[in-house]
């Protein structure tokens, strides 16, 4: 299969189409709107399925086959804030704090477009480590704390404190938060339960997680549509930014992920994790502890810019480069 | 009927800071407070509420005129700069002092 086919089968995933279908909503101003509980109750569905998908895959691989590969991820996801960090400083010219918050929102990772990857893997029948759930878990908090660090002018003798009320709720919430506690609780649930486990809740967390991925993003597509606007207020270094740091970063990924020996869909999926950039921990940390950061700037980014792109061309092109460099 | 003059201090904020306001209020001397989940739009900004980030709450509490002054002053220190926040005080009549 080539890169135009792979492209185009992921574009024709319900996935990426329902996404279409929110942006297309949000654009034209249509009344559809999701009850405020619905999302949250989506996102604990999806983060809750992954994570216990994840930890049965564990417990037939064993800890063994998981930790190397794990721990590459969660280095890879502290340290991809410490080079962007100095790239928006200089060429972008954004302040400290702005610069820091960016940062940790690209270090930091997006639950769904892992899903969207997976789900593009099983659609070309292309075969994956199912434990991988594990470094969407280990990548969320590390990017979130290095970013604050920055933000807080940790590099140039600034005012990052623990005392500070906003830090230290930002990183109980980076360390904590529910997407990090669901995924890893969910996964240790899994990998005790196994494969007799999954037998009883399969019909609850299996069989519908398409449909309920399908509803996800047709909000997250509104998510995306209503700040479409906001992407003449970031300038055109964050345009150029969110396409690329999604390419350079998704290329460490996969490399990281053939050096440590993922297979080629293992790989494509640390390439997609890293490219991804965080909006639900994230900017909620990061709002918390360098309130100074305009937080249009990293939403706008990663929602309507990078989000997007991943979910289109990203994965397929991920998964091309995986071939290629793996081979 | 018995009724005694309180403030009653109602704080409009990003969502994100819920958990931080509701300290601030304890430390000020308040002994309990009302959240609720709001959307609206002010100097900063629509705030849509589609994400936490974007998602506005109101705090209100009943307190006594000090312990009022002295929340809104703290509001005033440590939020009014950086965060989309609006607070005020209103007079209110309260039927049982020693609550609040």
């Amino acid at each position: 299969m080539d890169l135009l086919t792979a492209i185009q089968s992921n574009l024709l995933s319900p996935a990426v189409l329902f996404f279409l279908l929110g942006v297309f909503a949000a654009v034209s101003k249509s009344d559809l709107k999701f009850p405020d509980s619905l999302y949250t109750t989506l996102t604990i569905y999806l983060l809750t399925a992954i994570g216990f998908k994840g930890g049965v895959a564990i417990h037939e691989a064993g800890i063994g086959a998981v930790w190397l590969p794990a721990l590459a991820a969660m280095a890879l996801g502290g340290i991809i804030p410490v080079w962007t960090y100095p790239m928006l400083r200089k060429l972008g010219k954004f302040s400290v704090a702005d610069a820091g918050a960016i940062a940790a929102h690209y270090g930091s990772v997006s639950a769904v477009t892992f899903i969207a990857a997976t789900n593009f893997l099983k659609s070309i029948h292309e075969p994956f480590e199912s434990y991988a759930s594990a470094f969407l878990a280990v990548m969320e908090s590390p990017a979130i704390i290095v970013g604050v660090m920055l933000g807080k002018g940790a590099l140039g003798g600034g005012k990052f404190s623990l005392s500070d009320a906003g830090v230290r709720h930002a990183l109980r919430d980076a360390v904590l938060g529910k997407g990090v506690l669901l995924l890893i609780g969910a996964m240790v649930i899994g990998s005790l339960c196994g494969k007799r486990g999954m037998a009883s809740v399969e019909g609850f967390f299996v069989t519908p997680f398409q449909g309920v991925l399908a509803l996800f993003l047709l909000e997250m597509g509104m998510v995306a549509g209503r700040r479409l606007g906001d992407l003449k207020k970031v300038g055109i270094f964050l345009l150029v930014f969110g396409v690329t740091a999604p390419l350079v970063h998704g290329l460490a990924g996969v490399l990281l992920g053939g050096w440590v020996g993922l297979s080629v869909g293992g790989a494509t999926l640390l390439g997609v994790l890293a490219a991804s950039a965080s909006y639900i921990a994230a900017p909620a940390a990061v709002r918390l502890s360098v309130p100074e950061a305009n937080p249009t700037y990293s939403l706008t980014a990663a929602l309507a810019i990078t989000f997007p792109f991943n979910i289109s061309l990203g994965i397929p092109l991920f998964f091309e480069a995986a071939k290629l460099l793996n081979a | 009927m018995n009724l005694h003059p309180m403030k009653l201090v109602t704080i409009i904020c990003e969502a994100v800071l819920e958990e931080r306001i509701v300290e601030v209020l304890h430390e000020c001397g308040a002994h309990g407070h009302t959240a609720f989940d709001v959307r609206g739009s002010g100097r900063q900004g629509a705030r849509s509420a589609d994400l936490v980030e974007s998602s506005n709450v109101q705090i209100e509490v009943i307190a006594k005129p000090a312990v009022a002054e002295n929340l809104l002053q703290r509001l005033h220190l440590n939020f009014f700069q950086d965060y989309a926040m609006v607070a005020y005080e209103s007079e209110v009549q309260v039927m049982r002092p020693e609550k609040f």
